[in-house]
């Protein structure tokens, strides 16, 4: 049976169109991953399924409206949640386990997210990644059949979200049907067995993560910076180099370029006597297929930076966005303490950005 | 988990994030002692004539009750709205078996446990301080449904006024602005006589709440005066108990409606 049906869901709030005629589907103990920049309907979506906000179309969860759902079987972390001022982790957690007729131990769901030492601390003087985790533990209380978090990460540490990704996919594999919101596409890619991409309230691309790569994110490409043009007989080079290339700038740009096929692109510039300063190579990733299909970058912040490029949602056709890397400059910023800094390129091959 | 059962973990989660707020629960408590001293001690009563309070002491002895019944849940209560839209507290507990009526009667709870404390805190002040006397009889046990009542129906206003203002600093303004006539033109510290006949009294929750306590603190005190008595018992006057059903069918009504009303998001 489908955890989670949604036929042409749509919101509109004061003539503002938030959702767009979406429809989707997802498997019981299926890891889903909602993924769009800040706006672009991710929340009201979210509410949309949870029977939180009303909305056009029809949403089914296990097989019913969300409102006559047994409350037991659905957890949920709405985003920018903040609970009860003045209680412990412990005690929010405890109290949330009291809502429900069945309730986990809160000691084990927070040793879960990583919360055991710090349960004692009020909410207020945790730090906010701590916050975030004692949040998500208010979600799995009820060992929920659905648990949808919305942008559960924000915030966390990189230590915590991998912990949290960990968590997630123990869940999904004990049965769990996981609906997550995120605007980290590496996040999306690790975690999910199908991304959705939303961009300006329209579900633009339903897949696993390795297929929109495939169909969506282009070639990889090696690039050899620093190149001593004047030395560089250009012509001869791109002919004896076994890919599309092209040279630019000092730049030679190579692309489709397995790893495997580095060493021949090496041994083919060492033949020509082509010295340089660095070689990078990177392949594409959901960023890449977010960028082909909207047009637009998402930063570390999760707003989406329009480059001009690639096609909106509504033509559905994919030409591929110009630009690689270029509005890819942003740094996050990390609000959890103590584990270190948190930014964009982690997880991503080195040499992302030129 | 039964109903119960949740009512109980909302109640200790609500009752635990009040207490654990020192301010709040300083001026809370605060706040009647201060009324007290300014109006039962500073001011004074002399029913003589000549002063601001021109009633025997023991009058308004509801009308300080009043003052805690009314103003606390009001704040209270539509503080704790806003700030629970505001954290999306509200769309988390759509999903949990807590509904929305539950959730508010566990508000109410907490506040009828902190007002019943500061109420009795606020009669025995008056008792020890001023020249009040309450009439003490078995019908004086009927105070006690008056709070829960009077309390109950100010959180389904308090409740309201939270869902409806845009934020926490909304909601206690427009519950000052309300509380503030209402608990002037209720027959609490302003008597009836007093008042333009136009007014209509009877419009106000408080009214019956002032009038049925009246009727159980100070109808039956030795030394109140016959005049006032008249007013109180008079022909046509609702008794404690119809006063008290009026406040309940109030109450009940309100609070059905705030929590009918509550948000579950937007």
């Amino acid at each position: 049976m489908d955890a989670i049906v949604a036929e042409d869901v749509s919101r509109t709030y004061d003539g503002t169109v938030a959702v767009d005629g979406v429809s989707l589907s997802v498997d019981e103990g299926e890891i889903f991953a909602l993924v769009g920049p800040n706006g672009a309907g991710k929340t009201t979506l979210v509410r949309a399924l949870t029977g939180t906000t009303e909305y056009d179309g029809r949403v089914e969860l296990f097989g019913q409206p969300p409102r006559e759902l047994d409350r037991e079987r659905i957890g949920l972390l709405p985003q920018d949640f903040t609970p009860a001022e003045r209680l412990s982790a412990r005690e929010l957690v405890a109290y949330y386990g009291g809502l429900y007729d069945e309730a986990r131990d809160p000691e084990a769901v927070l040793a879960d997210v990583g919360m055991a030492a710090a349960a004692a601390g009020t909410y207020e003087t945790l730090s906010g990644g701590q916050q975030r985790r004692t949040c998500v533990a208010t979600a799995l209380v009820n060992d929920p059949d659905l648990l949808v978090l919305d942008e559960p990460t924000t915030g966390v540490d990189p230590a915590g979200r991998r912990a949290l990704w960990a968590l997630l996919e123990d869940l999904a594999a004990a049965g769990t049907t996981v609906f997550v919101t995120t605007h980290y596409m590496e996040e999306a890619e690790q975690l999910a067995d199908r991304v959705g991409l939303l961009a300006d309230g329209q579900l633009v691309a339903v897949d696993a993560p390795d297929a929109l790569v495939a169909e969506y994110g282009g070639r990889s490409v090696l690039s050899v910076d620093g190149i001593d043009e004047g030395a560089l007989d250009g012509t001869a080079v791109l002919a004896d180099l076994q890919y599309p290339a092209e040279f630019a700038d000092g730049r030679l740009t190579v692309r489709n370029v397995q790893p495997e096929g580095i060493a021949d692109v090496v041994d083919t510039l060492a033949a020509a006597g082509v010295t340089y300063e660095s070689l990078t190579w990177t392949e594409p990733d959901l960023e890449d297929v977010y960028l082909e299909l909207t047009g637009q970058a998402l930063t570390s912040g999760g707003e989406a930076v329009v480059t001009g490029s690639g096609d909106s949602p509504e033509t559905g056709t994919s030409a591929r966005a110009g630009t690689e890397t270029s509005t890819r400059t942003d740094t996050a910023t990390d609000t959890d303490t103590g584990t270190g800094t948190d930014t964009d390129d982690r997880d991503r091959p080195e040499g992302r950005r030129p | 988990m039964t109903r119960s059962g949740r009512l109980a973990a909302e109640t200790r989660a609500a009752a635990k994030a009040f207490l654990r707020r020192r301010t709040a629960v300083f001026f809370t408590f605060f706040f009647p002692v201060i009324i007290v001293v300014i109006f039962g001690i500073l001011v004074g009563t002399q029913p003589t004539g000549g002063s601001l309070f021109a009633e025997p002491p023991g009058w308004y002895v509801p009308g300080y009750l009043a003052v805690v019944v009314l103003f606390t849940p009001l704040s209270r209560v539509g503080s704790e709205v806003a700030r629970h839209r505001e954290g999306n507290r509200f769309e988390k507990l759509a999903t949990t078996p807590l509904s929305r009526a539950e959730w508010l009667l566990a508000q109410t709870v907490v506040n009828v446990v902190v007002i019943g404390a500061a109420g009795l805190l606020l009669l025995g002040l008056l008792v020890a301080t001023t020249a009040a006397s309450v009439a003490v009889s078995p019908a004086l046990a009927l105070l006690v449904p008056f709070v829960v009542a009077g309390v109950a129906l100010f959180c389904g206003i308090g409740s309201l006024l939270g869902t409806f203002a845009d934020s926490r600093d909304g909601a206690i303004a427009a519950s000052n602005s309300l509380a503030l006539p209402l608990l002037f033109l209720s027959e609490t510290f302003v008597p009836a006589s007093l008042l333009p006949g136009w007014l209509p009294t009877g419009l106000s929750p408080l009214t019956y709440f002032a009038r049925g306590v009246r009727q159980l603190t100070y109808a039956n005190a030795a030394g109140a005066s016959e005049t006032l008595l008249a007013t109180a018992r008079g022909p046509g006057v609702l008794g404690p108990v119809a006063n008290l059903a009026v406040l309940s069918v109030l109450a009940v009504v309100l609070f059905a409606v705030a929590a009918r009303s509550l948000p579950r998001t937007d």
